[in-house]
């Protein structure tokens, strides 16, 4: 090929690879959602004078192009896919741990020790003052250790819940760890998802019934049922690499009774279990209709004695299995939940007491159960209410 | 924009001005004119803020700091437009009679922002006489991507490592860590610059500009000397030509070429950011510049070119702390680091994991800070068999369109930002 040729050649595959994707980005419609992503992508920004001078409609503008930019979600995944070829062992936070696990990762810097010991206050008050029996689960990283990447850093759970039980006490502290830890060769987390799987779920009730004292219900693992098998989680949003999905399952014993579920006061179903959120990426969502502020469950059991629970999401899983020990359970997770969190718990309270006796809890003299029950993480970034 | 504005018109004008009164006094004090302004507009906004603050460090006061926004570009036309009026005046360049075609040396977008400094006399003819050719297209969208390539794969995730370590608590960073650090930062800036003047000049040889080259793989240098040769040439250029010489570089006996010496690094480092930090770091290579013109470039030179080389990458590295980390805590903090005063250890299970993760990474961008790549595909367009014409040509054109996609997906992903935790 002529020198010139071959200079123009050169041109037309630069330049057609910018053109191409110039028309393409043009005649495509734009997304208005992206469910990989969990939110709104940005839409075509509107053009105003302030807008340029400020200097916002460029960046607005620039926004808008990259978030609908055409095969958005294919590009990312060539890019995890060049990170995985350069042997990046995480990716936007998460680990590639071994065995196909994604394993979310939580550096020690980024719990201060100020902010330990703020929830922790709040937490001991809790307990004092209503007597709260307190789960705080490990997050996969510290139960699956030999699933992680060499050297990988990780907050020391098991130190923190040590500080837990002496601040809390023991009588009130619930050691999930040691159960989970015996346990962590089995399917106890999902492998593209931060949550515990409902066999993970197990083996807190398990640790619960353990540690307050009661008679199990019996719930048969491998009788456990499959109620869909194709779930890829929050993990699999933030690493787009192709994994083995996930299933979910759930014991049929938490369908037995008629129940009664009431959401926000609003809407009311007859099962701990949402159907739709199967049809959609956020499958983790069928256990309680994903979140809500406040929750009432009506067991059926014949029992008379009732649950408040505080709770983050991993509590969605573990609380069909607390069903036969209570007629009602009431549900608080308090990102969605501003006021007065005690006052609004003594409207709760059951008129007669068949609660154990010898509480001296100020409130409610131990006429209602109180569970604090949130993965260590997430009670460290979250945990906050109002008296 | 609008100062940007104002800067051309000014400078135009001066020109002009210049022109008319050449060879008169009036004529100085125009040149001079000219100089305050660009330096008082620079100064204003760049400088204002750090000098309010010397003087409340200084004289107890508390006054308050302006916080003016810092207009894109200003260092780099400011000096443009300068070089032009002195050029002007000097009789080097001739007057540029056209408002218009004066805008376009000012506000040539390609490097506007981060360079190369380009001297008017460099692209004066260009201006009004200009062809676009295909060849010179071919050469500069390479040359472009290249640079792209530099910045968004290379930059950004050599970045990634200097953005963990450097908020990392340095009292507790052991040495291989802190070595990780400034190895990265050192990377990074190289390739970001390095990149952004790639892009610049091959979207002005596209236009049929020809701007001057600005690095030269600076990290193969075997000392200081060697360094600013080769980095950020065009500052080098200009500070040399317009501030060096002019004081009398080194005609006028050891002592004041020194001097001279330790003035333009002063300002060198002050002109890159409005801190002691930067002034520091002008400071530190003025001493090494002047130790190596009294003896230490002739002991060097005793020794292999692996040893000078070590030298030099070790001063260099040692220079970018100051660069990098702006309080004068944490750049001590950081020294203690690099040396292992601070009692943390040769290295820990943190500097294993960083380094094992971006070990590869590392690897390539250390391979293409050097001639290394470009020499490969010389060598094999020289080979001149039908064979290897013929896989340079594939590699010429398929490399590019790789590096693009590639550069895409990097870009894309960015702002990728998964919003989990509210609905969890």
């Amino acid at each position: 090929m002529g020198e010139r040729n071959n200079n123009i050649f050169t041109v037309f595959i630069i330049c057609g690879i910018i053109m191409i994707f110039t028309v393409a980005d043009f005649v495509k419609h734009d997304r208005v959602y992206s469910e990989t992503e969990n939110r709104v992508l940005a839409s075509k920004p509107k053009f105003s004078k302030e807008g340029v001078l400020s200097g916002r409609y460029a960046e607005d503008y620039e926004e808008y192009v990259t978030d609908q930019f055409v095969g958005r979600d294919k590009w990312v995944g060539i890019k995890t896919g060049l990170d995985v070829l350069l042997q990046k062992k995480d990716i936007n936070g998460v680990y590639l741990g071994k065995d196909g696990y994604l394993i979310e990762q939580h550096k020690p810097e980024d719990f201060p020790k100020e902010q330990e010991i703020q929830r922790l206050t709040l937490l001991e008050t809790l307990v004092e003052k209503w007597n709260a029996q307190v789960m705080l689960v490990p997050t996969a990283d510290n139960i699956l250790t030999d699933k992680l990447p060499a050297h990988a850093a990780y907050f020391d759970e098991a130190a923190f819940l040590e500080r837990v039980k002496e601040k809390i006490g023991k009588a009130n502290y619930i050691d999930v760890y040691s159960v989970l830890a015996e346990h962590a060769q089995e399917d106890i987390y999902y492998r593209t998802d931060h949550h515990w799987t409902s066999l993970g779920a197990y083996y807190g009730y398990y640790a619960w019934v353990k540690a307050t004292g009661r008679l199990p219900y019996y719930y048969a693992p491998d009788k456990m049922q499959i109620v869909t098998e194709e779930f890829w989680g929050t993990l699999h949003s933030k690493v787009r690499l192709p994994r083995r999905a996930d299933a979910i399952r759930i014991f049929p014993e938490t369908n037995k009774k008629e129940i009664s579920v009431t959401y926000d006061f609003q809407k009311t179903t007859h099962s701990y279990y949402e159907e739709s959120y199967l049809d959609t990426k956020n499958k983790y969502g069928y256990f309680l209709d994903d979140n809500h502020g406040f929750v009432e469950i009506t067991t059926g059991y014949a029992r008379s004695n009732t649950l408040f629970v505080i709770k983050d999401s991993y509590a969605n899983s573990l609380i069909p299995l607390l069903a036969p020990h209570y007629k009602t359970i009431y549900v608080v997770d308090l990102r969605y939940f501003n006021s007065r969190l005690f006052s609004f718990m003594e409207q709760y309270l059951p008129q007669e007491s068949t609660a154990a006796a010898g509480n001296n809890a100020p409130y409610g003299n131990g006429k209602m159960d109180v569970l604090v029950l949130y993965n260590c993480v997430h009670f460290l970034e979250d945990f906050h209410y109002y008296e | 924009m609008v100062l940007m504005l104002f800067s051309t018109v000014s400078d135009y004008v001066h020109g002009r001005l210049i022109e008319c009164y050449r060879g008169s006094r009036k004529a100085t004090g125009l040149l001079t004119s000219s100089i305050i302004i660009n330096l008082f507009m620079l100064g204003f906004f760049k400088y204002v803020d750090f000098l309010i603050r010397a003087v409340n460090s200084m004289a107890g006061t508390a006054l308050p700091l302006l916080k003016l926004p810092l207009p894109i570009g200003i260092s780099f036309y400011t000096f443009q437009t300068m070089s032009y009026t002195i050029d002007v005046y000097r009789g080097e360049a001739k007057v540029q009679k056209s408002l218009l075609d004066f805008g376009v040396f000012v506000t040539m977008f390609p490097q506007l922002i981060a360079g190369p400094i380009v001297k008017y006399k460099q692209i004066e003819d260009r201006l009004s006489d200009r062809r676009v050719d295909i060849q010179a297209m071919s050469y500069g969208l390479k040359r472009f991507v290249t640079g792209l390539a530099k910045k968004v794969l290379l930059a950004n995730n050599v970045g990634e490592l200097w953005a963990e370590i450097s908020s990392m608590n340095y009292s507790e960073m052991s040495v291989a860590t802190a070595w990780l650090g400034v190895v990265a930062f050192a990377l990074q800036i190289y390739f970001d610059f390095s990149g952004y003047s790639d892009m610049a000049i091959g979207l002005g040889a596209c236009m049929g500009f020809h701007f001057p080259e600005n690095f030269n793989y600076p990290y193969i240098s075997t000392s200081i000397t060697e360094f600013w040769r080769r980095w950020h040439i065009s500052l080098g250029g200009w500070f040399r030509e317009y501030v060096y010489i002019p004081l009398g570089g080194n005609r006028k006996g050891r002592a004041r070429q020194l001097m001279n010496i330790l003035i333009v690094w002063l300002l060198t480092g002050i002109w890159h950011g409005a801190g002691w930090n930067f002034l520091f770091w002008g400071l530190w290579f003025a001493a090494f510049l002047i130790l190596e013109k009294l003896f230490l470039g002739k002991v060097l030179a005793c020794f292999s070119k692996p040893v000078q080389h070590l030298y030099a990458c070790i001063v260099v590295l040692i220079g970018w702390v100051f660069f990098a980390v702006e309080t004068m805590e944490g750049i001590m903090a950081y020294l203690n680091a690099l040396f292992g005063i601070n009692g943390a250890g040769l290295y820990s299970s943190q500097s294993l994991y960083m380094g094992r993760k971006y070990a590869i990474l590392l690897a390539i961008a250390v391979t293409a800070a050097t001639p290394l790549w470009g020499s490969l595909m010389k060598r094999l367009k020289a080979m001149g068999t039908g064979y290897a014409i013929a896989l340079y040509r594939l590699g010429e054109k398929v490399i590019p369109a790789v590096l693009m996609l590639m550069s895409i997906a990097y870009i894309v992903e960015a702002s990728y930002n998964p919003f989990l935790y509210f609905r969890f």
